[in-house]
């Protein structure tokens, strides 16, 4: 029981300091009978109607090509092929990507004891949410079979080429890790 | 991980999850003179797929499926058959804002309590629509927080299905007798 107590506390821990720091959150939904050793090969495929995209993001081919590298490379270390020019994948892969202003409470105010409303520091604070989806179709029906996100501050980011290939990279990494082994 | 400590990890999430977040709101209205149990049948509406403002939930079948087969579920139960040339057409639109609820701030005094509090909002809308007049005749939904709910899938339906059951908690039942009247009618 201590053990698990100690478990379960990590688990606390963990979930408090991730929801105030700035390292990226991912989620994933997966189709529950989905077999990925069903499949060996990918492409990049057309993207759903609703885009709900940015354009800094997504008309920057510095931030396609990054991204697309890293899911690429993603891939393969899993034993995904890209598929040759003009051959049919078994997968297709696409993704978008969103920036929306989101505010954040400052939690680190408590650390001020007493404050009188006038002069407490500002709870709330402002910042540009990135959102990175990917999205991995079944070729052959044209269903969506899994997807994966990341979401994180992109402040400063858009300005600093070198801050957001090392984001990228890190963030498709970790969206990656979400899809279930092949069985 | 050993399944006893997932366990035990989704309790102490659910645990965090159920303090954390404000109640959901469950409200509906139906339109003026209708009695919809003279409905029977109904259908889903063809392509309703519809912004959701949250680019996890856009095109996202996973969602779209669980919210569809939880509507059907409840729909089922209170006697209404899902047919090809239906009375009702079923809608629905999910929506996410991020909302400031500074309900805290307006306490006066230490700053303690006053920290304001933003969260996640979700919305989802039900709607059943006339089918041969395309007029709107029950809608319900049900609104609250849904921080951190979309990254984990089972939550998520969870959720899903505690919603759609409370939304269609005020539909009117048709009674055992009346499905059955139908049926033998038929």
């Amino acid at each position: 029981m201590p053990l698990l107590l100690r478990f379960a506390m990590t688990i606390l821990a963990t979930a408090t300091l991730s929801a105030c720091a700035t390292t990226a959150t991912v989620g994933s939904h997966v189709d529950h009978d989905l077999d990925l050793s069903r499949f060996r090969t990918f492409d990049w495929g057309p993207a759903d109607a609703l885009p709900t995209e940015d354009a800094r993001l997504t008309r920057n081919p510095a931030f396609k090509d990054r991204v697309q590298g890293a899911v690429e490379k993603g891939l393969a270390a899993r034993g995904f092929q890209l598929i040759a020019r003009g051959d049919t994948a078994d997968l297709l892969i696409h993704y978008h990507a969103n920036i929306s202003q989101r505010i954040n409470v400052n939690h680190a105010d408590s650390a001020y004891v007493y404050c009188s409303q006038a002069d407490c520091p500002p709870d709330l604070v402002e910042y540009e949410a990135g959102t990175l989806v990917l999205d991995v179709v079944d070729a052959r029906t044209n269903k969506l079979v899994w997807r994966g996100w990341a979401r994180t501050s992109v402040d400063g980011m858009l300005r600093k080429p070198d801050v957001m290939a090392k984001t990228i990279n890190e963030t498709v990494a970790r969206i990656l890790l979400r899809l279930p082994p092949k069985l | 991980m050993h399944p006893s400590r997932f366990r035990l990890a989704a309790l102490v999430t659910l645990a965090l999850a159920i303090t954390g977040c404000a109640s959901t709101e469950v409200r509906s209205y139906v339109a003026r003179g209708i009695d919809l149990r003279e409905h029977r049948t109904y259908n889903w509406a063809r392509d309703d797929a519809r912004a959701t403002g949250d680019p996890r939930l856009d095109n996202n079948r996973f969602f779209q499926e669980r919210v569809q087969s939880a509507v059907d579920e409840q729909l089922g139960q209170r006697g209404f058959q899902k047919t090809d040339a239906p009375d009702l057409i079923v809608r629905y639109h999910a929506g996410v804002t991020q909302v400031i609820d500074s309900r805290r701030t307006e306490n006066s005094g230490d700053c303690h309590e006053c920290e304001p509090e933003v969260y996640d909002q979700g919305t989802l809308v039900i709607d059943l629509v006339d089918a041969h007049t395309d007029t709107l005749l029950w809608r319900g939904w049900a609104k609250g927080s849904i921080d951190g709910v979309i990254d984990n899938q089972q939550w998520m339906e969870q959720r899903i299905d505690e919603a759609v059951a409370r939304i269609m908690r005020a539909l009117p039942s048709r009674s055992a007798r009346e499905a059955n009247r139908d049926k033998t009618a038929a």
